[in-house]
């Protein structure tokens, strides 16, 4: 980097400065966390407990402060406790929440609010650090002030959007560090597991206990749990520093279930076991030889999530990102707030969501009324899910439903197989809102288990409707149009089940919204668009690279499930106006603590030239692609840069991965014989016979019977139930032959043999029908067939003697039989057994 | 013919096992576990050449024919006796019928009309058209005029063949396939563009099958033995959830490993459908068929075909292994259309390897077990590859396994 340029730049990240991306072209709207809104939120509360108004002495003076009164004013007063300390009253500056004169606390509040990042709002900072939250998550707090703010500011400034601050990180090396991929599972047992987390915190921390909580760093149950717990245990140990594990901050200083008297102390025995630890895990330490940008952790990114989605009528909304605990917080902003119990298996999802297993998330009654309050008010509604089904294989399985059991609710979004099913009472669908239900087509298979986006909305002019990823994909509604009169308020919310817990479906919630309006299509696309999650934009360093001040790979980044990250469409950009060009970048790979990471690279191929004349909104497109990477130890920890192949003229001369080598290893020792498959043996039958297989009765018994007979030559696959097939056949054969139905007479056959004498004279002279039929059938002088004399012998001339019932003609001869029928017999005999069968 | 006394099997030494285990029970109840190899002379082997390759028992003329090539000391060889095993019309009705049957629909069962991706191998075998165009040529067969003529729109031609069980031997006949099924000629590919094939693995789904049992039938590895994940997965397609379930873990570990190396290359597959309305296969030259955009939303991400471009990353990495053409046709590494996609995939070694195997099982009704029977395979690459003639590769292997 050039010096001068390289201060500028510092200063400019230290005060967080702000790229208004016009400086390039970059204007980045619809991103950034909150509503881009278009109408203003509906915070009152309707019904509800406690209903605090506005009644100072004078009215909001212009549009803006009665923006602030209807987005902040009034649902803090519901249900923040600002408005304890922050009067005219009590007197504590700033008294943005004073009841007095609105415009006053509008002055006051304005200092410290954000209106161009919300998020940024010094509002927002101190409940999210803890100053008088009202809720028992600081995120919670924080995001509904947030959505506060944002209303307050959209409604200010007519529903634009917002702009993006691009904030340069500081530059700093891939360092060396420990990753868990050398580690090894027996030492975290012997050293971490054993001696605390089971023996201490399986209590909770493991799926079998009475009061099961995720993670389940603690898992316990048989001999490999501790594989399952090392996994959960990873991200709450720090290998680098030990002291920052979260396992040891959670015992002091915030004293979470020590289990002797002095948590200082029990902080300390398990940072000294995780140290301990740590030392059995070498050091990775970056090839010096890679060509390499800088490097950065998710939180260095800017944030670039959430940005304009539409929320304007938004009444209850859960995203999930209080990580842990047993509350899911509605951070609608909309009073009283319906937060939800988790209760059951469920596990937090990483990168904001939960995972139901076999569980619930349900709200209380009372709080659960706000929905029937304010949609029976409006008569339409949508309802709204980012989900991960864990399957295609569940039915009627509830994904968000108000409802009080199996027969009765006033809306359930479900999952059927591959569908979505959609049930909403109203007067004419019946009580339990499903006569009839409405479902996405069962041939599309819409419903796959992958991050989805789901809509669901209903209006009583459009009635129900399915939109999936952004599309609608039913068809009319097949109800006839109704109203919600019915609805019942004494219902319960719930997500992940049935409110009487016959409806479990196994998936991810990432967020859930309820609108109390029908979305339009347009509104529902805008939100699929925004995507779910926090999203971070990166700004790979490569200027020391390429001699190019502030030269940046931008990445969007976002923690994509519990175990990667998402990186998505990188983009070459520089931040202070300079102009690169020519400058060849071929084989761009993503790095995590220290190392390439060997799978997923999705750009190795990457081939470009980089250049600002193709700079358009985030710079020059490399890729529009994106991939994941595994998530090693968490977004706070896990670091990240890039390596090139060539980069300006820095090469980095890779080793090309061996070929296979395929070592083929010896197999028991096979048959060297076996028998012969249905058509082999049809064509057999037909070449010693001389009978054709387009005979009729041939060919229909052939035809009844070729899946009867064997497919495979393998001996140890042959059944009693082919040779009944294989002997039928035979029959047929023999048949057409002594009935002359063949090419060869069964006079020339059989030269000498009188088929029409009585069997007892035909058979006298019956070598005149064996030997023919032997030597045909059999061959001659081949050593590998049975013995001729032992065929014959079994055919017309072994005596009864002991076991040995005697030969076969004289027995049917003996039964009765005529004489044809006797030869037919003793020809299938042999036509259909080994000596044909075995090849 | 040596000195040979015709005195049928009147062996009574142990050489004749088998024979006197046999039991003739009333219709031939018959137990194969009894039945035992015994060493073979010439008149055996030759016996046993016939059976496995013509699947039927020679008549007395032929056996003393190819009794007198096995056998050493007198004119001809044992291939020639092979060779004349294979004149006889069952090598081509039931042997080679039912050796590529199976290849031809998703169950691989055998039990399937005959139908022109049948006939085609069972024509190319016979002609000795070398089969390592078997993936790439403009060629077809057919049968005889009195059949109803081939249709794009159903197998009639061919179920009327097999069903007055015409000969295949004589009654095939070579043509194109750009002549009857309108395809370009360059869009033609082998077997691929058949009718059969379309309608078993270009039908519905996103193409991928037909690739997948390409490489089961033609390259003898199901997707999991060349599973890598180490590969770019910058051509894995839209529709392949990078989190199924919620867990990226599955994708990262398993579904990645297939998908590098299969989408990129079954990008070649991109202008064809099979339509089954009309029941026939469709071509859209420079139009995507829509199946490639199936589930698009599970991944947006993804790569998302514009063309049919095609290339084979597995020329890198440990799929090397597959042994891929360094010069000459098939060799390209990249390219459009099935057409170029076919010739890589059948001039590499992996290709002419499997189907030496194929042959070998059919044919010694067992798999290679030990290392005489895999240099055997070894050498039967080598000859197969100088010229694609499977016939040779089906005598080396009928003389092979003809018994000691």
């Amino acid at each position: 980097m050039n010096k001068a340029t390289g201060i500028a730049v510092a200063h400019a990240q230290k005060a967080r400065a702000i790229l208004v991306a016009s400086l390039m072209g970059l204007v980045l709207t619809a991103c950034g966390g909150g509503a881009g809104t278009v109408e203003n939120p509906l915070p009152q509360n309707p019904g509800g407990p406690t209903q605090v108004s506005y009644n100072g002495l004078n009215g909001p003076r212009d549009a803006a402060v009665n923006a602030f009164l209807q987005n902040v004013w009034t649902p803090m007063q519901n249900s923040a406790t600002c408005g304890n300390c922050h009067n005219e009253t009590t007197g504590q500056n700033p008294m943005f929440a004073r009841f007095d004169d609105i415009n006053m606390a509008y002055d006051d509040a304005m200092p410290v609010a954000d209106l161009t990042v919300p998020g940024n709002s010094r509002l927002v900072s101190k409940v999210g650090s803890g100053h008088n939250c009202w809720l028992g998550d600081d995120q919670a707090c924080s995001d509904i002030m947030t959505t506060w703010i944002e209303g307050w500011a959209g409604a200010s400034s007519g529903g634009g959007g917002r702009q993006i601050v691009l904030t340069p990180p500081a530059p700093i090396e891939p360092g060396d560090s420990k990753n868990y991929a050398n580690a090894t599972a027996e030492n975290f047992r012997s050293m971490v597991y054993t001696p605390y987390l089971e023996q201490y915190c399986s209590g909770c921390h493991s799926s079998g206990a009475a009061t099961a909580q995720s993670p389940y760093f603690a898992e316990t149950g048989d001999a490999n749990s501790y594989l399952a717990a090392f996994d959960a245990a990873k991200p709450k140990m720090d290998l680098d520093d030990p002291s920052a594990s979260r396992f040891v901050i959670r015992l002091s200083p915030e004293f979470h279930n020590c289990w002797t008297t002095s948590c200082t102390q029990d902080a300390a025995d398990l940072q000294a076991a995780i140290q301990a630890f740590a030392n059995t895990v070498p050091l990775t330490q970056i090839d010096p030889s890679l060509v390499n940008s800088k490097a950065l952790r998710l939180v260095d990114g800017t944030v670039a999530s959430g940005g304009n989605r539409y929320e304007a009528a938004q009444i209850g909304l859960w995203e999930f990102k209080t990580g842990s605990g047993t509350t899911a917080y509605d951070t609608s902003g909309v009073t009283p707030s319906l937060d939800l119990t988790l209760s059951g298996e469920y596990e937090w999802f990483g990168g904001w969501g939960v995972t139901i297993n076999n569980g619930r998330a349900q709200g209380s009654t009372s709080a659960s009324r706000k929905l029937n309050d304010r949609i029976r008010q409006t008569g339409e509604y949508s309802i709204e899910a980012w989900l991960v089904p864990a399957n295609v294989t569940q039915e009627m399985s509830r994904i968000v439903t108000y409802s009080a059991g199996d027969a009765a609710r006033n809306f359930t979004l479900q999952q059927t197989l591959y569908n979505y099913d959609f049930l909403n009472r109203t007067t004419m669908t019946g009580a339990n809102g499903d006569q009839p239900q409405l479902s996405t087509p069962d041939a599309d298979e819409v419903l796959q288990a992958t991050l989805q986006h789901v809509v669901a909305t209903y209006s009583p002019i459009d009635g129900r409707r399915i939109y999936v990823n952004g599309e609608l994909v039913t068809q009319g509604d097949p109800a006839a149009q109704g109203t919600l009169v019915d609805w019942d308020d004494t219902f319960a919310f719930v997500l992940g089940n049935e409110a009487g817990g016959n409806g479990l479906w196994q998936g991810t919630l990432r967020m859930v919204a309820v609108h109390e309006f029908a979305l339009s299509p347009t509104q529902i696309e805008q939100n699929f668009d925004v995507g779910v999650g926090e999203k971070f934009f990166l700004l790979f360093s490569i200027e020391d690279i390429i001699n190019v001040p502030t030269a940046y790979i931008l990445f969007e980044v976002a923690q994509f499930d519990s175990y990667s990250y998402l990186f998505d469409r990188p983009h070459f950009l520089t931040l202070d106006g300079s102009q690169p060009d020519g400058i060849p970048i071929q084989g761009m790979r993503i790095g995590v603590n220290g190392t390439e990471v060997y799978k997923s690279q999705a750009y190795m191929n990457l081939d470009d030239v980089l250049t600002y004349t193709e700079f358009v909104e985030l710079g020059q497109p490399l890729s529009p692609l994106g991939t994941i990477m595994p998530l090693e130890k968490g977004p706070a920890d896990d670091e990240f840069f890039l390596t090139f192949d060539l980069l300006g003229s820095e090469t980095f001369v890779r080793t090309l991965d061996p070929p296979l080598v395929v070592t083929e290893s010896d197999l028991p020792a096979a048959q060297r014989v076996g028998v012969r498959t249905f058509d082999e043996i049809n064509a057999t039958m037909s070449v010693l016979t001389g009978v054709s297989p387009e005979e009729m009765n041939v060919d229909m018994v052939f035809q009844s019977l070729r899946q009867s007979m064997p497919a495979t030559e393998a001996p140890n696959a042959f059944l009693s139930s082919h040779q009944v097939a294989i002997a039928q056949l035979a029959i047929e054969y023999c048949n057409a032959l002594i009935e002359d139905r063949g090419s060869i007479s069964a006079a020339s056959y059989f030269p000498g043999f009188d088929f029409n004498a009585a069997p007892a004279t035909a058979f006298a002279n019956r070598d005149a029908f064996i030997t023919p039929l032997v030597d045909n059938v059999m061959g001659f002088a081949v050593q590998t067939q049975p013995q001729f004399s032992v065929v014959r012998d079994e055919l017309g001339f072994a005596a009864i003697s002991g076991t040995h019932p005697g030969d076969l003609i004289d027995r049917l001869i003996a039964g009765g039989t005529g004489t044809r029928a006797i030869a037919k017999g003793t020809c299938a005999a042999l036509l259909g057994s080994a000596v044909t069968l075995v090849q | 013919m040596k000195n040979r006394t015709w005195t049928r099997n009147k062996h009574a030494d142990g050489q004749n096992l088998t024979g006197r285990l046999v039991q003739l029970v009333t219709f031939g109840i018959l137990s194969v576990a009894l039945i035992s190899t015994a060493s073979a002379g010439p008149r055996e082997q030759a016996k046993r050449i016939h059976d496995r390759l013509a699947g039927v028992p020679p008549t007395e003329s032929v056996l003393q024919l190819m009794e007198a090539e096995v056998d050493f000391g007198q004119p001809g060889s044992a291939i020639d006796a092979a060779y004349r095993a294979m004149e006889d019309p069952n090598f081509y009705n039931v042997t080679l019928k039912n050796f590529a049957a199976p290849w031809t629909n998703r169950d691989q069962s055998v039990f399937v009309p005959l139908n022109d991706y049948i006939a085609t191998v069972v024509g190319m075998i016979r002609d000795d058209v070398p089969f390592n165009t078997l993936l790439s040529g403009d060629i077809l067969y057919v049968g005889p005029g009195s059949l109803p003529a081939y249709s794009n729109f159903n197998n009639d031609h061919y179920a009327q063949l097999e069903e007055q069980s015409l000969d295949m031997k004589n009654g095939l006949q070579r043509i194109t396939q750009s002549s009857v099924t309108g395809l370009p000629p360059s869009a033609t590919a082998g077997i691929w563009t058949t009718r059969a094939a379309a309608e078993a693995f270009f039908v519905a789904g996103t193409n991928r099958a037909q690739f997948r049992f390409t490489m089961i039938n033609h390259m003898c590895n199901d997707m999991e033995q060349v599973h890598d994940v180490r590969l770019s997965p910058d051509r894995i397609r839209q529709d392949v959830s990078r989190s199924p379930g919620g867990d990226s873990r599955l994708f990262l570990n398993n579904c990645i490993g297939c998908h590098t190396g299969m989408d990129p290359l079954a990008g070649a597959f991109a202008y064809y459908n099979f339509n089954e309305t009309t029941g026939s296969i469709e071509y859209t030259p420079g139009v995507v068929q829509s199946k490639y955009f199936n589930n698009d939303t599970n991944f947006e991400s993804g790569y998302r075909t514009t063309d049919d471009s095609w290339i084979n990353y597995w020329r890198n990495g440990q799929n090397q292994f597959m042994g891929w053409a360094q010069a000459g046709p098939g060799s390209a590494g990249s390219g459009m259309g099935a057409k170029s996609m076919g010739e890589e995939l059948a001039n590499s070694d992996g290709f002419a390897s499997c189907q030496v195997k194929k042959v070998f099982k059919a044919v010694c009704l067992r798999e290679p077990e030990n290392s005489a029977d895999r240099f055997q395979v070894s050498q039967m690459v080598n000859s197969l590859k100088a010229g694609y003639r499977m016939k040779q590769t089906f005598a080396e292997a009928a003389v092979y396994c003809m018994g000691q």
